[in-house]
C-alpha cells in the first residue's frame, strides 16, 4: 500500500469511528462472561464520539518550538523514551502540537475490533488467563491496522471513565454487569495526553501514576475483575505558574520540553498568517501540508524500522554516566531516559551509531526535571547541564 | 431591561462588544470595573444586540461540575433505563454567549474547565460512565471587581479583548447614567437606535471576509505586542482579528491607522508586562515630525529603500512596518501614561519591574466533587451515590434472591458505591510572609525569606500549600508574591528585592489582612501570617496612601497596629513573629507585637531558612 493510500484510509478510518453507536441487541449478549474483554464482537468503543468536530492543525505547520516537536517524535520512535512534559508560556501552542500528532503517527497492528488495542500476545496471555477459557489458536486471530491512538483525558474526568466502569445501560436494562473500558484501554499502546496536567485531581494522579508504573489497568467491582494492559507514553502540558506538578510524576515524564515565547516578529508573524489561513478553509491548508506531513511520518516509519540496529559505543554510556553523576541525579532513570532518547534520535537522523552529539542534542531534555530544584539557584537548569556537558566532552577530547 | 444604546459612558466596553458581535471568534471580552459602575447591565444589554435565537447563559458562580459540563441525568435515566445526557451549561452556551458577572470569584476547577473548553470550541464528558464531546463555542463575557482579586491569566489569555479598568466618575456621565436609570428617556428612540446598531453589526459581519490587512501592517501589530512583552501568540491573533472586526464595522476593506489603535488597546495593552522601551527616542523630538527612517534602530526593516525623498516619505509610512510600529507606539505611549497603573491585569507591580503574565494558582475552591470513600470519612453524597448503585439494582435483587434474602422494594446499597463529597477544603495553608525590607539588616532578613519561601514550596505539595510574600519598606507596602504554589514564580518575582527605608508595618499589617481576606474568598481557609521583623513600626497608615500626610505620633503608630492586630486575630488569622536581629536594646515590640495577633514569637538571631520554616510549621 502507497503511503497516500494508507493515510486516506487512515483518515477515511477515522471518519467511521464517529458516533458509531452499536445496536441494543448486540449489547446485551455482552453477559458477565463476555464482561471480559471478547475481542471478536463489536464492543461499543467508548472513543466513537471522540470525534474531533474540527481538523487539527498540521505538525509541520507548526512553526518553531522545535524542542517540543522533537521530543513528541522520538517518544512516538521509541515509546519506552517515557513520555513528555511540555511546559511552558501560555498561548504557544502546547496542546496545538500535541493534538496535531495524531495525523503524523504510524499504523499499528491490534487484534481486529479490540477496544485495548492489543496485541496478539498481549490478546493471548490475557485471553488464555482466563478461568475457563480454552486456549485461543493464534492463527484464528484477525488483526487490523489502526493509527497510534492520542487519548485526551480532559481535567473532569471521573475516576470510572479513567479506569473503565459498568456499562450502566446494560446494567439498568437487564441487570447484566458488563465491563465497559475506559480511557486508559483506549490509549494502550498509544498516547495519553493531560492538557494542564499540573492542575490534575490528586485522585487521579494516583490512578495515572499506579497505572504508569505497572502497565496495567486493574478494576475490581462486585464481581467483576478485569486486568488489562495499559501501556501509554504519556503526554503533559501546562503552564508552571499555574501550579506545581506533583514530584512523583513529575519523575514519570522520559522529557521534559521547556517553551517559551517566540520573540522573533518575522516567525510570530508567520504563526498568526498560517492561523488565519488555517481558520478560513481547514481543508485547503491541509491540503497545502499533505506532502510534508507524509514526508515526516515517512521519516518517523523509518527511524522506527532502523531503531534495533542502532547501537552505541561503551564510551558513549561511560560519558553519559559521568554526566549523570556530576549532575548529582538520583537512581538510574537519568542514563536510562538519555539512553534510549539519543537511540532515538539517532534513528531518526537516519544513522546507526549514537555519538555523544546526539546525547548532547537530547541531554537537556532527558535532565532538565531530575535536578534538585533549588529556588536560589541562579543558574538555568539548562545551563547548567550545558556545563557539565561541556566539561564531559571536554574530558572526552583530552583522552 | 435598559438597552444597550441607552448605557452611557463606558464607550470601551462598548467598542469592545461590538467587535465581537461583529467577530465571535474574538472569544470574548472581559470588562473590569468598580461595583456600581453598570458593568452588568451592559453585558446583559449586550444579548440586545445579537441575533434574536443567539443563546445568552449565565453561569452562576457556584456551578457544580456536572452542570457545568455535562453529565447524567439521573431521573430520567432511572425512569427509562437508557442513560440520558443532560447538556452542561458551556454546551447550552454554545454559538450564544457564555455570560459570567465576578469572573474572579469563580472557582478554580470551573475556570479549568472554561479553559479547555475555550481551546476545543467543545466539552470532552468523561464522567460517570459518560463519553461524549458537546459542542461548546461561545463568547465569553465577564465582568469583576478588581478589588475582589485577579481573574487566572490563563483564561484572560483565551479571552480577545480586555477593557481597561477605569473608574466611572465623571459627574455627567453619572447624570446620564441616572436619568436613564430613571426612565427619563423616549422608548421609540431606543428602540430605533437598536435597530440601527443591529443592521450596523449584521452589515459589519457581512463586510469581514472583504477586509484585508497588510502584512506590514500585522508585523508592526506583532512587533508592538513584541514590545510590550505579551506573552504568546494568541494575542496576536486576536489584535489582528480584532482590527479587521473594526474596520468591517466602519464598512471600510482595509485596515487602518484607528482600527489599529483600538485594537491595541483592547487585546494587547491589557496584556503588556512591560512598558515599551523605545531606544533612541530623543525627547525633544515630537514623535509626529516623521522621524526618518535613518534613525531608525530597528534591525529587522527589511525594506531596502531607507532613503526615500521626502515627497515620498508619507507614501513610504504607510508600507513599511516600522513607520506603521513608530505610530502604534505613539498610540501606545498616549494609552499608557494614565492607564498603565490602572491596567487590571498587568499589576502595578508587574510593570514596573518587567515580570511576565499574572496566574493564580490551583487554589482550592468550594467546589463539590463526589468521589468514591468510606461513609464517615465524609459527608455521603447522595445523588452521586444512587447513581452508581442503580445500575446494579437488578443484579444485586437477582443475587440477593438466590440467597434466600427477599429485597422487593428497598434499594440495595453497597460499599463500593458510596460517593463522598469533596469539598476541595484541602487547601492546605496560605502563609503570607511580610519581611521587614527597611534598614540596614533588611538584606539579611529578605534572604532568609526567601530561602523559607522557596523550602516551603518546595514541600508544599502535599499540602496543598502556598505561599505570599509582602514586603515592606518605605511609605507602604508591597506585595511582591501573591498567593502561589509555583516554585518558578516565587523564583522569578523574588529576585530583585529592594531594601532600606521607613518600616510601615502597619501597612504590611493591612495589606496581609487584605491578601488574606482574598484568599479566603477563593477557599482557603487557613492563613498564617510570618511576620520577620523587629516589630518597630515608624511609618503610619496614613502615610502609605496620602504622600502628605505629616509624621504620625508614636502613640498613634502604636495604637494602629496594635488595632489591627487583633482585628487580624480575631478574623481568625494565624501568625508568628521572627525576630532575626541581633537584639542588644529589646525594647519588647516583636513579642508585643506577637501577643497582639495572638501567635507566637520566635527569637531567631541569624536565622536559617529551615529554622523559619520549621517555626512556622510547628505552629
Amino acid at each position: 500500500m502507497s503511503q497516500t493510500e494508507s493515510v486516506a484510509k487512515k483518515s477515511a478510518a477515522k471518519k467511521t469511528v464517529a458516533k458509531k453507536t452499536v445496536p441494543a441487541k448486540e449489547k446485551a449478549e455482552k453477559t458477565v462472561k463476555a464482561a471480559a474483554p471478547e475481542a471478536a464482537k463489536p464492543v461499543k468503543a467508548p472513543s466513537s464520539s471522540k470525534k474531533k468536530s474540527g481538523q487539527a492543525f498540521p505538525f509541520t505547520a507548526i512553526v518553531g518550538q522545535e524542542e517540543m516537536k522533537l521530543s513528541l517524535i522520538l517518544n512516538i520512535i521509541d515509546p519506552r523514551v517515557g513520555g513528555v512534559l511540555v511546559m511552558g508560556h501560555r498561548g504557544t501552542g502546547k496542546s496545538t502540537t500535541v493534538r496535531a500528532l495524531a495525523e503524523v503517527l504510524p499504523l499499528i497492528d491490534r487484534v481486529a475490533g479490540d477496544t485495548y488495542n492489543r496485541t496478539v500476545d498481549q490478546f493471548l496471555e490475557m485471553e488464555n488467563d482466563r478461568k475457563g477459557a480454552g486456549k485461543i489458536d493464534p492463527a484464528t486471530i484477525k488483526l487490523e491496522k489502526i493509527p497510534v491512538p492520542v487519548v485526551d483525558l480532559p481535567l473532569g474526568a471521573t475516576e470510572d471513565r479513567v479506569c473503565g466502569t459498568i456499562d450502566i445501560e446494560q446494567a439498568l436494562t437487564s441487570g447484566v454487569k458488563a465491563f465497559e473500558p475506559g480511557l486508559l484501554a483506549q490509549a494502550n499502546r498509544g498516547f495519553l495526553y493531560i492538557d494542564e496536567v499540573n492542575l490534575l485531581d490528586d485522585h487521579l494522579v494516583d490512578v495515572l501514576l499506579d497505572v504508569a508504573a505497572s502497565g496495567k489497568n486493574v478494576v475490581e467491582r462486585e464481581g467483576i475483575s478485569i486486568r488489562h494492559p495499559a501501556r501509554f507514553v504519556l503526554v503533559g502540558s501546562g503552564n508552571p505558574e499555574e501550579g506545581e506538578l506533583r514530584p512523583q510524576l513529575l519523575d514519570r515524564f522520559g522529557l521534559h520540553a521547556r517553551i517559551v515565547t517566540i520573540l522573533d516578529v518575522a516567525k510570530r508573524v508567520e504563526i498568526v498568517k498560517r492561523r488565519r489561513e488555517f481558520d478560513e478553509d481547514p481543508d485547503a491548508f491541509m491540503k497545502k501540508y499533505h506532502r510534508d506531513q507524509l514526508k515526516l511520518q515517512k521519516k518517523i516509519e523509518q527511524a522506527k524500522a532502523i531503531l534495533s540496529e542502532v547501537t552505541m559505543d561503551d564510551k558513549v554510556l561511560t560519558d553519559i554516566a559521568k554526566l549523570c553523576m556530576n549532575l548529582g541525579i538520583d537512581g538510574h532513570r537519568g542514563e536510562l531516559t538519555i539512553t534510549r532518547t539519543a537511540y532515538a534520535h539517532a534513528a531518526f537522523l537516519g544513522e546507526k551509531v549514537v555519538t555523544m552529539k546526539h546525547v548532547k542534542d537530547i541531554a537537556g531534555l532527558c535532565l532538565r526535571h531530575r535536578l534538585r530544584k533549588d529556588p536560589l539557584e541562579t543558574l538555568d537548569a539548562g545551563e547548567k547541564i550545558e556545563r557539565e556537558l561541556a566539561k564531559v566532552l571536554g574530558e572526552a577530547e583530552a583522552v | 431591561m435598559i438597552a444597550f444604546t441607552d448605557i452611557v459612558g463606558m464607550d470601551l466596553a462598548k467598542q469592545a462588544l461590538m467587535l465581537l458581535a461583529v467577530d465571535p471568534e474574538l472569544c470574548g471580552v472581559v470588562i473590569p470595573s468598580a461595583v456600581g459602575s453598570g458593568k452588568s447591565t451592559l453585558a446583559r444589554a449586550f444579548a440586545g444586540i445579537l441575533p434574536e435565537e443567539t443563546p445568552f447563559v449565565e453561569l452562576p458562580l457556584n456551578v457544580t461540575e456536572d452542570r457545568l459540563i455535562g453529565g447524567v441525568d439521573l431521573e430520567a435515566t432511572l425512569a427509562t433505563g437508557v442513560r440520558v445526557v443532560q447538556h452542561g451549561v458551556l454546551t447550552k452556551a454554545h454559538e450564544g454567549v457564555l455570560y459570567v458577572d465576578s469572573l474572579s470569584l469563580l472557582d478554580s476547577s470551573a475556570v479549568s474547565h472554561i479553559m479547555d473548553a475555550m481551546s476545543r470550541g467543545e466539552v470532552l464528558v468523561e464522567r460517570e460512565g459518560l463519553s461524549e464531546v458537546h459542542p461548546a463555542k461561545f463568547m465569553l463575557v465577564g465582568t469583576y471587581d478588581p478589588t475582589d482579586g485577579e481573574v487566572r491569566m490563563g483564561l484572560v489569555d483565551r479571552i480577545g479583548m480586555i477593557v481597561p479598568f477605569t473608574a466611572q466618575n465623571d459627574f455627567r456621565a453619572r447624570k446620564k447614567i441616572i436619568d436613564t436609570v430613571l426612565g427619563k428617556r423616549n422608548s421609540e428612540d431606543t428602540e430605533d437606535e437598536l435597530r440601527m446598531l443591529a443592521g450596523l453589526i449584521m452589515a459589519a459581519k457581512e463586510q469581514l471576509p472583504h477586509v484585508s490587512i497588510t502584512k506590514e501592517q500585522m508585523q508592526a501589530l506583532v512587533q508592538t505586542a513584541l514590545s510590550l512583552g505579551v506573552e504568546g501568540n494568541r494575542a496576536d491573533i486576536f489584535c489582528i482579528r480584532a482590527a479587521i472586526a473594526s474596520a468591517a464595522l466602519a464598512q471600510r476593506s482595509d485596515v487602518e491607522e484607528e482600527d489599529m489603535k483600538l485594537a491595541i488597546k483592547l487585546v494587547l495593552i491589557p496584556r503588556a508586562t512591560r512598558m515599551p522601551e523605545r531606544e533612541a527616542e530623543a525627547e525633544e523630538m515630537p514623535p509626529q515630525e516623521e522621524p526618518p527612517a535613518e534613525e531608525e534602530p530597528e534591525a529587522e526593516d527589511e525594506n531596502a529603500e531607507a532613503d526615500t525623498p521626502d515627497a515620498e516619505a508619507e507614501e513610504e509610512q504607510k508600507d513599511t512596518p516600522d513607520m506603521i510600529e513608530e505610530l502604534m507606539m505613539d498610540a501606545v505611549e498616549m494609552e499608557l501614561p494614565d492607564n498603565i497603573l490602572n491596567i487590571s491585569l498587568a499589576s502595578k507591580k508587574k510593570s514596573k519591574s518587567g515580570s511576565r503574565g499574572e496566574a493564580l494558582n490551583n487554589r482550592r475552591g468550594r467546589f463539590v466533587r463526589a468521589q468514591p470513600g468510606e461513609m464517615r470519612s465524609g459527608k455521603v453524597a447522595l445523588i452521586p451515590t444512587l447513581i452508581s448503585a442503580a445500575p446494579w439494582q437488578e443484579s444485586r435483587r437477582q443475587e440477593s434472591l438466590k440467597k434466600g434474602i427477599k429485597k422487593r422494594n428497598a434499594l440495595i446499597i453497597s460499599k463500593d458505591d458510596v460517593k463522598i463529597k469533596r469539598f476541595r477544603d484541602k487547601s492546605g495553608t496560605l502563609f503570607i510572609f511580610m519581611v521587614d525590607a527597611s534598614g540596614s539588616m533588611a538584606l539579611n532578613r529578605m534572604r532568609q525569606a526567601k530561602g523559607a519561601v522557596a523550602s516551603l514550596l518546595q514541600n508544599a505539595y502535599v499540602h496543598r500549600d502556598q505561599v505570599a510574600l509582602i514586603s515592606f519598606r518605605g511609605k507602604q507596602a508591597q506585595v511582591l508574591l501573591p498567593p502561589s504554589q509555583s516554585v518558578d514564580r516565587a523564583k522569578r518575582e523574588l529576585d530583585v528585592l529592594p531594601t532600606g527605608g521607613g518600616t510601615p508595618l502597619a501597612s504590611a499589617l493591612f495589606l496581609g489582612w487584605e491578601t488574606a481576606k482574598q484568599a479566603r474568598t477563593k477557599g482557603v481557609s487557613q492563613i498564617m501570617f510570618v511576620l520577620i521583623t523587629d516589630g518597630r513600626g515608624n511609618i503610619g497608615l496614613q502615610a502609605a496612601y496620602d504622600p502628605n500626610a505629616e509624621k504620625a505620633p508614636k502613640e498613634q503608630l502604636e495604637q494602629e497596629i496594635e488595632a489591627l492586630s487583633r482585628s487580624i486575630q480575631s478574623d481568625g488569622v494565624a501568625a508568628i513573629v521572627i525576630d532575626t536581629q541581633m537584639n542588644y536594646l529589646s525594647r519588647g515590640e516583636a513579642p508585643k507585637l506577637a501577643q497582639n495577633l495572638g501567635g507566637r514569637y520566635f527569637y531567631l538571631p541569624n536565622a536559617k531558612a529551615e529554622q523559619i520554616v520549621d517555626a512556622a510549621l510547628s505552629f
